[in-house]
């Protein structure tokens, strides 16, 4: 099965519309982009979570603020690169370069997006196994699926394979 | 996401997704989600309020219970929005 059943159509469709207008007139106008779209679902097993190793991925472009680059948020055309960091880092550590949702709520509480201490009271608690020492974030404004395609979801999938996780929580902002 | 969550199933990983934006989740075919009406930007739920983000978490958490593909499940959560 595909991730995108219909790339090369969706691809037809960007580049005449969206990406055409934004090169044209250097202004993004998502009344021209197509969502992508498919028909059939993937199936896959059940787990336990208790007994399993789970990956936390974000995609709110949290980054350490003191030592990592943060995400090109401001470029129309997105940032496809991913940032990893331990998943006991200090809250404060913890900065979002994303300018596509209202900071209003991670400003007052990071965990609103990423909930590394409450994921790691779960892990006490036993609903969680095991938390995958690394956290995978990346800027969720990906306008050309083709290289969130490509370049994204591969590094992500790489990094998950690489920590031999058992599952995934994924949250989007 | 929805094609990260998509992309994780095909390789064999199950993952779950919850989000407010249940329309792109729904056209992409998203394997395992829960959808809020809470706003974007507050994924999980109002700052500070842990429980209801434990609550978003382990409802989202049973998704891996089922085999997928499973049905969305909606979650009564919001907040009030600044």
């Amino acid at each position: 099965m595909d991730i995108l059943e219909n790339r090369e159509a969706w691809a037809e469709h960007f580049e005449a519309n969206w990406l055409a207008h934004y090169e044209k007139t250097g202004e993004t106008d998502f009344k021209q982009y197509q969502y992508v779209r498919n028909e059939e679902v993937p199936s896959g097993k059940a787990i336990d979570l208790s007994q399993s190793k789970l990956l936390l991925v974000t995609s709110s472009g949290a980054y350490l603020r003191d030592s990592q680059t943060a995400f090109d948020a401001p470029n129309p055309l997105g940032d496809y690169s991913v940032r990893t960091f331990p998943h006991s880092t200090e809250l404060t550590e913890i900065a979002f370069a994303h300018e596509h949702y209202n900071h209003q709520y991670v400003d007052q509480d990071v965990q609103s997006v990423l909930p590394l201490r409450i994921l790691e009271n779960m892990q006490a608690e036993g609903i969680i196994g095991e938390l995958a020492e690394t956290v995978v974030s990346f800027h969720g404004y990906t306008p050309d699926v083709r290289r969130l395609l490509d370049e994204t979801i591969p590094q992500i999938i790489g990094l998950a394979k690489e920590q031999q996780v058992d599952a995934a929580l994924l949250i989007p902002v | 996401m929805s094609l990260l969550n998509r992309a994780f199933e095909i390789e064999g990983i199950p993952s779950v997704m919850t989000t407010w934006r249940d329309g792109v989740a729904r056209m992409a075919q998203a394997p395992r989600v829960t959808f809020t009406k809470l706003p974007r930007g507050a994924t999980l739920g109002a700052p500070h309020d842990v429980a209801q983000k434990r609550r978003v978490l382990e409802a989202t958490f049973e998704l891996f219970k089922q085999e997928a593909p499973i049905k969305p499940v909606i979650l009564d959560e919001t907040m009030d929005e600044a």
